[in-house]
């Protein structure tokens, strides 16, 4: 206990550390003073015009699914005319559309709760994936580099027991931290929406659904910073973790995207980890092979869901961590 | 004796893709008892601070038995951290905080009571810049910063590795009064430097180490005496007279322009009276006593050759004789 007390002291002297909090705030306040400043809260009118808008195209679209399905029972009589409809009636069918036009579609300079709350968070999660990949990589590589560990050691001569103090600390601490400015960040959005925007209509799958985001994004945080962590500590410095990810995305996603589109290998896109931290992010992510399709006459889509990508990026961590205790077990300190 | 620092046979080599194969102790031996102030030395690369590091669990030994305080080393180490205190080699720490945090994280770690902070930083000096960014301290200043986290335990054995580095003349003589004052309150200290004529002034006790392995042990006076030739120097008015008189009664005289050397002589008064009967009178008769630096540099050969830069302590392919010779008076203690 008392080991975890002095590491969260530590952590939270580092310059490096304050330094990424103040950089999280800053963006922070940035981000929110823009969309105070650009935002106005709809008038009864053009909340009214823009309601008006949206049913229409909802209506709209109805109209052509309706002219679809009338088409195929035969009761259209100028078929040519409307030959720009489908095979399939089905891809008209807005209750099957990943998207339905809604108010706040139409309304400008008007800042949407639920419009924005996705991309918001998911640019607060890339923050805080930067933010523990780098804390967690500098924490154990200044320390190691600094002497630190080695003056710890001599105070506890238990290697796993004073690195893994070190990685639940820093677990902790950026988990403490992420749903910390997480909650704050998406309640102030919530009140500029509510005081100078529009919330919008908000439902039970609306917030489950950000709900889910926020729970995975918090999940790939701990993964990332882990990683970082890893590295570091099988590197010595941090350096070693910005070089490997830094060579992995030169040499591999973008140089082995490209061989593997030379050799005509299938489905590459599942050998790529960038996939796999998209699909669990997303939930769901859907990919594209044209590699077995001749003619242009196949569906070459594939997807990647959360649960297989959630083993992936946990395998991958978990592989990391066990490697960098191992290593740091048996190293000779000089 | 109880022994608190006990090491057999250890062995440590270093494997590296660019430098090769590196064997850095090589069936090393150490001991040290219960309230000595036992000097460690060695050239630089000799294996010093492998040793050290290798007692300390921070480098893993080859081969070898080792244990601290009754604890074996490195595996119980844990059980004995508690009451050893050490610093090995340069002390580093993080440059943005300041000494008084650097030793509350220790002391929080470690489970001592953080009032002990303010304490090691008076013993060691720093009170007055206890809260001041270690990165701005000099490397006297971090020397005393590290020697304050060894003592901040309270420890029965301390280690010090080269604690006078960096340090000023004044800092020096504080660090030896407070190395003498530990000694005093019962504290083992194992302290390795280059500042042999320190070690002479502070320790009681010495091992010296050469290419990874013991060549000198046991209490300084008597290491000293195995080296002493019982030789005196000589001035007298008849120099050459001197001389032919010294070799006539059978003793070992070196000739050098103002004085003679003479060896074998137990008793200078054997040289006085020899020079006197014969009207030949002294006017300096001083008895040659070996140093630990001529000692030191006997016995890892390392004294400079005019010229040639002296080349840290390795695996030099020549033979070097200066290696064979084992002065070993520390067998299980031979002042016991």
């Amino acid at each position: 206990m008392n080991l975890i007390r002095a590491e969260v002291e530590r952590l939270a002297a580092r310059r490096f550390v304050q330094l990424m909090v103040v950089l999280l705030v800053l963006a922070f306040g940035v981000t929110a003073a823009t969309t105070l400043a650009s935002s106005h809260q709809p008038t009864a009118v053009e909340l009214a015009e823009a309601q008006r808008q949206a049913a229409e195209v909802r209506r709209g679209l109805e109209l052509e699914h309706e002219r679809c399905l009338a088409r195929d029972r035969g009761e259209l009589p100028d078929r040519d005319y409307y030959s720009h409809l489908p095979a399939d009636c089905s891809q008209l069918d807005p209750a099957l559309r990943d998207y339905q036009p809604v108010t706040a579609d139409f309304l400008s300079g008007v800042f949407t709760f639920t419009r924005q709350a996705e991309p918001l968070l998911y640019f607060l999660v890339a923050f805080l994936m930067l933010f523990g990949f780098l804390v967690g990589a500098s924490y154990i590589g200044a320390d190691l580099n600094s002497g630190g560990v080695v003056n710890l050691l001599l105070w506890r001569p238990r290697r796993l027991t004073v690195l893994g103090a070190k990685l639940g600390t820093l677990l902790g601490a950026v988990l403490g931290l992420s749903l910390l400015a997480s909650a704050a960040y998406l309640v102030t959005f919530w009140v500029i929406a509510q005081v100078v925007g529009y919330p919008g209509p908000t439902n039970a799958a609306f917030w489950a659904e950000l709900g889910a985001i926020w729970g995975r994004g918090l999940v790939l945080v701990l993964l990332v910073t882990a990683g970082g962590f890893a590295i570091a500590t099988m590197g010595r410095h941090t350096s070693a973790a910005l070089g490997a990810v830094a060579a992995y995305l030169v040499l591999w996603e973008l140089g082995g995207r490209i061989v593997l589109q030379i050799l005509e290998v299938a489905r590459p896109d599942q050998l790529m980890l960038a996939s796999y931290v998209a699909a669990w992010l997303a939930g769901t992510m859907t990919f594209w092979d044209s590699s077995g399709c001749n003619f242009g006459n196949c569906n070459g889509s594939y997807t990647v869901t959360w649960g297989p990508a959630l083993a992936v990026l946990l395998l991958l961590t978990a592989g990391l961590t066990a490697a960098a205790f191992a290593v740091f077990r048996r190293r000779d300190l000089t | 004796m109880t022994q608190v620092i006990e090491i057999e046979g250890l062995r440590k080599t270093f494997h590296s893709v660019r430098r090769g194969r590196r064997v850095a102790v090589d069936g090393f031996d150490l001991l040290v008892e219960a309230g000595q102030v036992h000097g460690f030395l060695g050239p630089n690369g000799s294996g010093k601070t492998t040793t050290l590091r290798a007692l300390l669990g921070l480098v893993r030994a080859d081969d070898g038995r080792m244990r601290v305080l009754g604890a074996n080393a490195p595996e119980q180490l844990p059980r004995v951290a508690g009451r050893v205190g050490a610093i090995v080699e340069s002390p580093q720490f993080f440059g943005n905080f300041t000494a008084h945090r650097t030793l509350r994280l220790l002391a929080l770690a470690g489970g001592v009571p953080v009032t002990r902070v303010d304490e090691v930083l008076e013993q060691v000096g720093l009170h007055d810049r206890g809260h001041e960014r270690v990165k701005g301290y000099s490397l006297g200043m971090k020397q005393r910063l590290a020697v304050a986290s060894a003592l901040l335990k309270r420890p029965e054995l301390l280690i010090l590795d080269e604690p006078a580095n960096g340090l000023d003349p004044a800092g020096i003589r504080e660090m030896r009064d407070l190395m003498r004052s530990l000694a005093a309150n019962g504290v083992t200290v194992l302290v390795s430097s280059h500042i042999l004529a320190e070690i002479q002034l502070i320790c009681d006790h010495v091992t010296i180490i050469s290419r990874g392995r013991r060549v000198a042990a046991g209490r300084v006076d008597e290491v000293l005496a195995g080296f002493d030739r019982d030789e005196c120097l000589v001035r007298a008015d008849d120099l050459a007279r001197a001389e032919e008189l010294l070799l006539a009664a059978g003793l070992t005289v070196t000739g050098h322009a103002d004085h003679l050397v003479v060896s074998g002589v137990p008793d200078p008064a054997t040289v006085s009276r020899t020079l006197g009967e014969q009207g030949v009178w002294v006017r300096e008769l001083t008895p040659l006593r070996p140093d630990l630096e001529s000692v030191f540099l006997e016995l890892t050969g390392a004294p400079a050759q005019p010229g040639v830069p002296r080349q840290v302590d390795g695996w030099a392919p020549h033979h070097d004789p200066a290696a064979d010779r084992v002065i070993d008076l520390d067998i299980r203690g031979v002042d016991a």
